[in-house]
Formats: structure tokens, C-alpha cells, sequence
């Protein structure tokens, strides 16, 4: 919300330096995001050179042709010299002038100076040079005024404009006198009273207004105005429209915007003569109907849709935007004005099915005051008395009844013991009727426009509290019962992450969301916000692979790259979601499988590897383990020899011997044997070692293949696998007799198996 | 023999040697088996003099080793001045990694509050409607509720947009009091910008006990600030609104690049905004069947990615999610 301060002070003393009172508002109200210098700069004097001139004399400069030269009476001893290149004026116009030395809005510092051969002592400005509107299609012409009067005396010269972050449960603040109301309860100073005066009516002419849907639409204010002059709203309005972050368009719209601006509650104004029936009424749309909008977008209307009616037809979307036909325009002279009120919940509907989200749905959606309309059209009414000479002939007020004020049990003790700080009482219900609040005995009564927020004891409490907040001491919990330790799983997944990092893995994050397409079963998201967020991932070793092609090309050495993080699998009713690890390694089968070996060691796991398959890896070199593939990339997965591996953190975890228990592998020493045995080139060293461990019993404490030989003399189809053997016990030293048996007993079960055959 | 002699002449031959092999040849003609004192030896008779014979060959040797090892050590110092190496020249090259930034933040938002005695939490993030906003006190006309803000994937279910309703089945499925901090992804429907990014990390804390307080809240909030980003931040709290706390409040921390005086990096106000934080809404406490005179708390939520871009001066969020080792290796 964009605040002019001059216009706060309509409504409420601001004397505070600006910094402070931002500070303070963003404490207890809502975030001051800027504080920022509107128009003429009033620093150093500047303001002082800007003056009301009257033009003496206004004729052709003798040496242009498009420029003028003015005799300018500035209340001094003698008139000044000033080239001006508008022509909107003669001789007797009252201007504004800026005088030598004046900084404009723009920078631009002003000196005399000579204009094709003519002094210039001076500028006479138009609304543009003064940020008082984008109007430079002439010179700004004033009503009569004494000649060297500061101009900052009649125009809103010098503005500053606070922005306000006003959070979704304060609809009340949307308005400058709401926030007028916030300031004069947290500085304690008297708030004037809600700007707008109806004029005395000059007719009571009749006015139909039917609302067929009191629970959409609680209220309607209708008021009838004849003889309207529509033309551009006198300069005090525009400014402050602008300063507001409005466009002007016309004084009865404008009328219509300054009435939201200042109290909240969003007008609406109809071209009377162009709503057929003479009348109103407020319903929901009826199938198939369809509404131009302001903006020119023709809109197919849902029965949900509230509608402003004619006698015949929708002129208006209710509460979000009016419609083309009926809108005001230069020839409009009849003036039906509307100050209703709308529920929030079918606005918000409406505004999201069309995606069509304006000043005035914003504030509906939050819940306007009802008792609000009232004012409002007082004000607008006010205004196009003043403004647009329009005559007030006629007013319907339609409404269901009006909700009471919200009455709330409230305990002061109890809000101390929410906040943690003690505020006496009367403090308490001080502050709060500076916000509008009454005591009732051992209850308050809200006010109506915070009707909606506060309803309970704790919203009660929470206007306490902010206006308190900088004085709530820091404390910690006093815990009674309550320890912080990382769960196993946590803790694994530590030590995995450290893990992968000592092997010369760098860590990455990339989007849990994928392009549609290549993976099956997959959640997606009906309306994703680009083609690449579109799919859940099943899998993260595609993001990766990704990483890992940017890498490349960027001229990245020795990639290596892990992720740790949900996949999304079909589920239920909800997506079955794993933690994972993924890694991609530059090398091959061997350096990718060792990994995998260093990172279930790290966890105190023992890995078991059996042949994998999946396309996006080498056929030949992709094993399985219980939680996941570990193999060489497919070349045509990524280029170049790469090693990739995808385990589920669940299962891995689930294998780790953490704590581990002590073995005694000190007191008896380690009898080592190596044994080579030939079997056919299809028996997979896994197995040989898995039947090993089998046949050997407790006493084997090392099973570990360290060759692999092929030879002539072994014959095609025929390998030699040498298996280094550790022999244990932890009550007595083995001798060789006793590692006698167990050799045998692998041997045997080699054979048997595999047709093993005994080298050494 | 004139052991004497011997001796006299033995020890200045083995003072005089230069090298380990001067040594060596003095111990031959010394104590060689062709010189003279052993010759002596193996003639003596009498116990005396083999005693003083045994004596002096012994003292001979030990001098003889003494000067050995003198002179050996100075020409292995010699011999290893000349293998000296350029120690400005790299080393092997090992393997380095690195773990990512957010990784690295949300140890410390880890660390911090098992110190303070919470319990940590990961959880789904894909969530019902129910959990992610009815439970939570999203009114009817919530933005966040709309598809313009986040990502449904059909009436029911959307990806959770904080962390908040892994509290919400922990308050279902056990007992206060309870003290948890929720960490993990989540969604908001947000344009890749260098501030925004669709998916992020938060961590959300819950407390829930008997009498807990405003003032606990802030208290806790800044020795969290204070342990992210030093112990001189100050910390400012500014009263907010979410639907699942009352009150609701945000904490802001000092500027780190200006100190508070106004910058760029804290938009001219001297402060960083941090997230949010409040008071557990009593129909939080209804909807998980709590009464809420009894049981008071309170929830607030920061994201990680900021808190890493403040630490670490990042200024584009885009540079955490893509996987360039020449950004990953700085960490």
C-alpha cells in the first residue's frame, strides 16, 4: 500500500521524523519496505524557489517563432524576464514558476540564462516538471492567486510516500485512513473522523435495486447523479492518485479510486444511461452468459460468478471489474454510483477461475467492512458534488442485516502469559480502544473493521503484543522433558555424505521436478511453470548425468558428483518417496564399484554385488546390490567411460553393523593361504568367494580375490582365480592342522560347485 | 706391546678420519685380525692382561664407532641436501571434495538446535490438501491456495509448501511436549529468478509445552540467528501474519555487509529479513485434538538457501541448484 504522507495528515498529526515512524509501523503493523521523496525536493531551501507567478505581458520571442516571451510578476520589486516554449496561456494567466538555482524533481538545476539572445530568469513549469502528472502538453494554469505566494502553499509539491507491506489479515490497512487510524493509536494522537460529508440531496428520485444473493453481496449503496461534467479531475486529486501509484482517468473514476484509496472499500460507477431497465440487480450469472470487461476481454461467466445485473442483462463482473458497455465516458451525464459489499470467498473464486486479480478484488478477497460502503459512497458523493458538478438525485441501500461487533472473552493475565510480559491492564485495554476496541465487563468488543481478524482471546492478545513487541524479553523454553540426538539415519547419512566427499566427490543439488517424457509412472503436475518442471523424478541419476555434460563442457576435470534425495515412485494416495544417493564418477567399472565398496565399508556394511541390467548402463558391467545398480554409464547415456551407481538410503542402512562389535584379532596370530583355482570363464568371482565363506566357517576371517589369470596352458573358456584366505581364531592360534580341514572343505565345495579345479 | 702406544696411536688415527671409510680402514690396522693388539690378544696367558688388552680393544672400537656414526650421519645430511626438491612444486594430487553449501548450513541449523534439545525431522513432501492447508488454518481465500501460487497435482494433493504439516502428524501421533525441527524441500509456484526459486529448502521448528511464551519464541529465534551468523548480529522481530500462528511475528537480523547502516544487500533498511515465526494458533491445536488452554507453542520457518546465500555471499540462488563444479568446489 502506497501511503502519501499528505494526505495521512488529513487525517492525522505526523510531526515524527518519517525514519522513526517506519521503524515503528514495521514493528507493530506491517514492513515500511521504502520511504520514498516524491516531487520537488525540499531539502536546502529548494522549496522556497518555487512560486506563483502572474503573467504581465506574453508575446512572440523576437528571434523564435515557437517560443514565447513573458513579463512574470513574482511578488517582487520588478517583474522577471522568462522564455517559455508553451502557448497555453497569455497575458493575466496566474503560473508556477521555478526560480534560478531551483533543483528540479528530475535533477535539472535551473539557472538564468539566455534563450536565442533573451535573458530567461526563471522557468514557468508544467504538471510533468513537478511529478504532479505525465501531462507536458502545456504549462500548468492556476486559479487566481497572489503573485510570489509559495507554491507549496497550493499544490502538493513536495510528497513523501511511505510503502506498506500490508499482511492478508488487515484489509482495513488498504486505505490511508486505516492506516491513519494505525498511527494515531501507536503514537497516542487524535484521529479526525472518516473523511466525507454527504451534500444536502437535490432530488429523491427512485432507484430499483434488487440483491438476489444477500449472502454474495450484504450490501448495496446506490446513488443516482445527474448533470455530470466528465472531464480530467483537478490537479490536487490527480497528485494524489499518483502518489498512491493510481493512473487518473477521469474525475468520476478518479472520484471513485481516491474514496478506495482513502477508506478501503472499492466504487464502482455506471453510465446510467446505458444500464437498461433502470435498475439493478445483483445475481449470479446465468448459463452461457458472457461480459466484455473493462479491459476489453470478452468473459464466459460460471453460475458461481457474481454478476451486477441490469433490468436485462450483466453489466458488471461484481467486485472485480465492470463492463465495457456501461462504463463512464467523456459524453456520460448520469452517474449511478456503487458503494456494496461482497463476500470474500465466491470473489476469490471468480478472480482465480478467471485469473483476473484487481485493486478492488484484492480487498474483497480479504473481507471488507460492511458497515464501510456507507461512508464511502458519502465520500465519492462529496466529491462529485464538488468535483464534477454533478447533482445527487436519488439513493437506494439494500442490505441484509449488518454482522454485530465481534464480543470476545478476554483476560488480561492471560495475554502476559502468552506473550511473557507483563502489561497492567489498563494499558492493555488503553491500547486497544485507541484501535477501536470497547470493554464490556470481562469481555472487549472488536471493531467492525477488524470483524473478520479478531474473533478469539489470542487475536485479542496478538494487538497487545505487537504493540509491545520490542519490549518482550528473550527467553529459552524451560524444558522438562526433551533431548536432541540425530537419529541413526541421520547420523548414516552423515557419514555417507563425508564419505563420498573423502573420495573426491563434490556434493550437488538439482530439481526434484523433470521434463514430461522419459521416465514411467510418474506424478505430474497439470499446470508445471516450464516444460523442464514438469514430471516428480523416479530417478536422480539423469539430473546428474545432466550436471555432470555441463561440467564437461564447461571444461570441468576429474567430475565427480553425488546427490542425496527423494524419488517419488507410484503410491496410494500419495507418491511412495525414497531417499537416495546417486554419484557420478569419471572411470570405469572398476573405480565405480570400489566406491561402492569404500562407501558401504564407511557405513559398516558389507556390500554384495550380483550382474545388473538397465539400459541407461553398460550391459556388460552393471552389477546389483540390495539397495540399487552400481555400473559403468552407457556410452550412449553420457560419452566417455563414466561410473554411476543409485542405492536406496533404507536398504543400505538397514545393512549397517553400526555399533560394530569388537572381534579379537590381537591376541592369536592370522594364518594367511592364497589358493588358485580354474573354473569356466562364466563363473563369476562373487559366487566363488560367496561359497568360500560357506564352506569355511567362523575361522575364515579374509576372503579376497586378488587375480585373475587367462593362459595358454589353461586352455579357452578357462580362467584362474587366485583367492587370498585369512585364517582366525579368537581363542587359540590355528596351526596348520587345523587350516588343513577348512582348505579342504573349500576346496571340496569349489569343486562340487563350480567344477573347480585346485591350481596351487 | 706398548698398549699405550697402541692406544695413543688408534684413537688420533680414528680422530684424524674424514670419512666412514678412514674409520674403517683405522679399525682394520687397529683391531684388524693381522694387527698388533689382537696378535697381542691371542698370545696373552695371564687373566691381568687380557683384562687390559680386552679393555683397550674395546675402547678403540667403541671410539672407532662413535667417529663411524659422527661421520656417517654428517654424509647422509650431505648426500640428502643433495635430493633436495622445488617444495614449491604441487603435490599428488588427491581427490578433494566438497559438500554442497545448503548441506553444510543445514548442519548448523542442525547442530544449533540439538544443542537446544530438538529433535530433527525429514519428511514427505508430497502432502494432502488437508495437511498441507486445513490443518494448518489456511483460510478459504489463502493465495497460497491457489494454483497461481503453488503446484497441485490434482484437488487433494500438492507439493508441500513449508515443512509445517510434518508437524501437524507429529502432534497427531504423539504427545507433548514436543520439540522438532522439520527440514526438506519445498515447493511455492515462484519464476526462476536470482531470488526465487520453485523449489527450496526450509527448516521449521515446532514447540509445544506447557506456558511456552512470545518471549521463549524470541529468545530461541535469536540464539539461532546467532549461531547461523555470528554472535554481534542483532535481531529485530516484526509482528506478521500466517494463518497457523497467533500472534505471528518475523525476525529480522542486522545487516552483515553494512552492519545495519543501510546497503544494497539489505535494501537501504539495515535489516535481512530471516521468515516467520508466531504462536501455535489454537485451531492448530483443535485440529490435532490439543486443548489449547493446557498446550502453548510456537512454529517458525527460514529457508536454507537464503541463509547459505547470506553466509557465503551468494548472490544468484540459481548458482546452488546447478551442479557447477566451479561453484561446488569453493564450499
Amino acid at each position: 500500500m502506497l501511503v502519501p504522507v499528505s494526505w495521512l495528515r488529513d487525517y492525522v498529526a505526523v510531526e515524527m521524523p518519517l525514519a522513526e515512524l517506519g521503524e515503528r509501523l514495521s514493528v507493530a503493523t506491517g514492513v515500511v519496505a521504502a520511504i520514498e521523496a516524491r516531487g520537488v525536493s525540499d531539502e536546502l531551501g529548494n522549496l522556497d524557489l518555487f512560486r506563483v507567478g502572474k503573467v504581465l505581458e506574453a508575446a512572440k520571442h523576437p528571434n523564435a517563432d515557437r517560443l514565447q516571451l513573458c513579463k512574470v510578476d513574482l511578488g517582487e520589486a520588478e517583474a522577471r524576464q522568462i522564455v517559455c516554449g508553451a502557448w497555453n496561456f497569455g497575458a493575466g494567466a496566474t503560473v508556477a514558476v521555478a526560480l534560478p538555482g531551483a533543483v528540479l524533481p528530475n535533477g535539472l538545476e535551473l539557472d538564468e540564462r539566455t534563450v536565442r539572445g533573451e535573458t530567461s530568469n526563471g522557468m514557468i513549469l508544467s504538471e510533468e516538471e513537478v511529478q504532479l502528472s505525465s501531462d507536458h502538453a502545456g504549462i500548468m494554469v492556476l486559479p487566481e492567486l497572489a503573485p510570489g505566494t509559495p507554491l507549496a502553499d497550493v499544490l502538493p509539491l513536495a510528497d513523501h510516500v511511505l510503502d506498506i507491506e500490508v499482511t492478508g489479515n488487515r484489509p482495513d490497512l488498504l486505505s490511508i485512513y486505516g492506516v491513519a487510524r494505525e498511527i494515531a493509536a501507536l503514537y497516542e494522537l487524535e484521529l479526525a473522523p472518516p473523511p466525507g460529508i454527504d451534500p444536502p440531496p437535490d432530488a429523491d428520485e427512485p432507484l430499483s435495486i434488487a440483491i438476489d444473493d444477500l449472502a454474495g453481496c450484504p450490501r448495496y449503496v446506490g446513488r443516482l447523479f445527474r448533470d455530470v461534467t466528465v472531464c480530467a479531475s483537478p490537479v490536487w486529486l490527480r497528485a494524489r492518485l499518483l502518489a498512491a501509484g493510481m493512473r487518473p482517468i477521469s474525475n468520476v473514476v478518479d472520484i471513485t479510486n481516491y474514496a478506495m484509496l482513502a477508506l478501503g472499500n472499492p466504487l464502482h460507477a455506471f453510465d446510467w444511461a446505458t444500464l437498461r431497465g433502470g435498475r439493478i440487480v445483483v445475481r449470479r450469472a446465468e448459463a452461457g452468459e458472457t461480459l466484455r470487461t473493462l479491459d476489453g476481454v470478452d468473459r464466459k461467466l460460471a453460475p458461481t460468478d457474481l454478476m451486477i445485473a441490469d433490468g436485462e442483462r450483466s453489466v458488471a463482473l461484481a467486485a472485480i471489474m465492470g463492463g465495457e458497455e456501461t462504463e463512464i465516458g467523456e459524453a456520460t451525464t448520469d452517474v449511478l454510483l456503487e458503494a456494496a459489499n461482497f463476500e470474500p470467498f465466491g470473489i476469490f473464486r471468480t478472480s482465480e477461475r478467471l485469473r483476473l486479480r484487481t485493486e478492488g478484488s484484492n480487498r474483497w478477497e480479504k473481507g471488507v467492512d460492511p458497515h464501510l460502503a456507507g461512508q464511502a459512497a458519502k465520500l465519492a458523493t462529496q466529491l462529485l458534488v464538488e468535483v464534477a458538478g454533478a447533482r445527487w438525485v436519488g439513493e437506494a441501500d439494500v442490505h441484509a442485516e449488518l454482522p454485530e461487533r465481534p464480543s470476545i472473552p478476554y483476560r488480561p493475565e492471560r495475554g502476559d502469559a502468552a506473550i511473557g510480559l507483563s502489561t497492567p491492564p489498563a494499558e492493555q485495554y488503553g491500547l486497544l480502544a485507541r484501535l477501536g476496541f470497547d470493554r464490556d465487563g470481562e469481555r472487549v468488543l472488536a471493531p467492525t473493521w477488524r470483524a473478520r481478524d479478531v474473533t478469539r482471546e489470542i487475536d485479542v492478545v496478538e494487538e497487545v503484543a505487537r504493540f509491545r513487541l520490542e519490549d518482550v524479553p528473550f527467553t529459552l523454553p524451560t524444558r522438562r522433558a526433551m533431548f536432541g540426538t540425530l537419529s541413526r539415519a541421520q547420523q548414516l547419512r552423515r557419514r555417507l555424505e563425508d564419505a563420498l566427499v573423502g573420495l573426491g566427490f563434490s556434493e550437488t543439488y538439482t530439481p526434484s521436478l523433470r521434463p514430461a517424457g522419459t521416465d514411467s509412472g510418474q506424478w505430474s503436475l497439470p499446470e508445471p511453470i516450464s516444460v523442464e518442471l514438469t514430471v516428480l523424478r523416479t530417478l536422480l541419476l539423469p539430473s546428474l548425468v545432466e550436471a555432470a555434460r555441463r561440467n564437461v563442457d564447461a571444461g570441468a576435470e576429474r567430475i565427480a558428483l553425488f546427490e542425496i534425495a527423494r524419488v517419488y515412485l507410484a503410491g496410494d494416495a500419495l507418491p511412495d518417496e525414497h531417499v537416495r544417493v546417486a554419484g557420478i564418477v569419471e572411470g570405469g567399472f572398476g573405480r565405480v564399484r570400489g566406491i561402492v565398496e569404500a562407501v558401504y565399508r564407511a557405513l559398516k556394511a558389507e556390500p554384495s554385488f550380483e550382474r545388473g541390467e538397465d539400459e541407461r548402463f553398460h550391459p556388460g558391467k552393471t552389477a546389483r546390490t540390495p539397495a540399487g545398480l552400481v555400473g559403468e554409464l552407457h556410452p550412449a547415456t553420457l560419452e566417455g567411460t563414466w561410473g554411476a551407481f543409485e542405492l536406496d538410503l533404507a536398504p543400505l542402512f538397514a545393512v549397517s553393523q553400526e555399533p560394530v562389535t569388537f572381534e579379537d584379532v590381537v591376541s592369536f596370530p592370522l594364518v594367511r593361504q592364497d589358493i588358485a583355482v580354474a573354473v569356466a570363464e562364466e563363473v563369476e568371482a562373487g559366487a566363488l568367494v560367496a561359497a568360500v565363506r560357506e564352506a569355511a566357517g567362523p575361522e575364515l576371517r579374509e576372503a579376497r580375490v586378488f587375480d585373475v589369470y587367462r593362459g595358454e596352458q589353461l586352455g579357452s573358456g578357462t580362467k584362474s582365480v587366485a583367492i587370498r584366505l585369512a585364517f582366525q581364531s579368537p581363542e587359540r592360534t590355528l596351526s596348520d592342522d587345523d587350516v588343513a580341514p577348512i582348505r579342504e572343505r573349500i576346496v571340496g565345495a569349489l569343486a562340487e560347485r563350480f567344477g573347480a579345479e585346485i591350481r596351487s | 706391546m706398548d698398549a699405550q702406544a697402541v692406544e695413543s696411536q688408534a684413537l688420533s688415527a680414528i680422530e684424524a678420519a674424514a670419512t666412514v671409510d678412514e674409520v674403517e680402514e683405522a679399525r682394520v690396522r687397529f683391531l684388524g685380525r693381522k694387527a698388533e693388539l689382537p696378535q697381542a690378544l691371542r698370545a696373552v696367558r695371564d687373566r691381568e692382561t687380557g683384562m687390559t688388552l680386552n679393555a683397550l680393544r674395546r675402547r678403540i672400537a667403541e671410539s672407532a664407532d662413535a667417529r663411524e656414526e659422527e661421520l656417517g650421519r654428517a654424509e647422509l645430511d650431505r648426500r640428502l641436501r643433495e635430493e633436495r626438491v622445488d617444495v614449491t612444486l604441487p603435490g599428488d594430487e588427491l581427490p578433494v571434495g566438497h559438500l554442497h553449501p545448503i548441506t553444510q548450513v543445514r548442519r548448523m541449523v542442525e547442530d544449533a538446535f540439538l544443542g537446544l534439545g530438538y529433535e530433527i525431522r525429514d519428511d514427505r513432501e508430497v502432502e494432502t490438501v488437508a495437511y498441507n492447508f486445513d490443518k494448518l488454518a489456511f483460510e478459504p481465500t489463502h493465495a497460497a491456495r491457489s494454483p497461481r501460487d503453488t503446484f497441485f497435482l490434482d484437488e487433494t494433493r500438492v507439493l508441500r509448501t513449508e515443512t509445517s504439516a510434518s508437524q501437524i502428524h507429529q502432534l497427531e501421533e504423539r504427545e507433548p511436549p514436543v520439540y522438532m525441527v522439520s527440514i526438506g524441500r519445498v515447493y511455492r509456484r515462484d519464476a526462476i529468478t536470482a531470488t526465487r526459486y520453485p523449489i527450496f529448502h526450509q527448516f521449521e521448528g515446532l514447540a509445544v509445552d506447557r506456558g511456552i511464551t512470545l518471549a521463549d519464541l524470541k529468545g530461541t529465534l535469536r540464539h539461532v540467528m546467532r549461531a547461523l551468523y555470528g554472535p554481534k548480529r542483532a535481531v529485530r522481530f516484526r509482528t506478521h501474519y500466517f494463518p497457523f500462528t497467533e500472534p505471528s511475528i518475523e525476525p529480522d537480523v542486522s545487516c552483515g555487509v553494512c552492519g545495519g547502516e543501510g546497503c544494497r544487500t539489505c535494501k537501504y533498511s539495515g535489516w535481512i529479513e530471516m521468515g516467520g515465526a508466531g504462536m501455535v494458533d489454537p485451531r492448530v491445536f483443535e485440529n490435532v485434538g490439543l486443548d489449547p488452554e493446557a498446550w502453548s507453542g510456537f512454529a517458525f520457518g527460514c529457508g536454507l538457501e537464503r541463509t547459505a546465500q547470506l553466509r557465503h555471499d551468494i548472490p544468484d540462488i540459481r548458482a546452488l541448484w546447478e551442479g557447477d563444479l566451479r561453484v561446488l568446489r569453493q564450499f
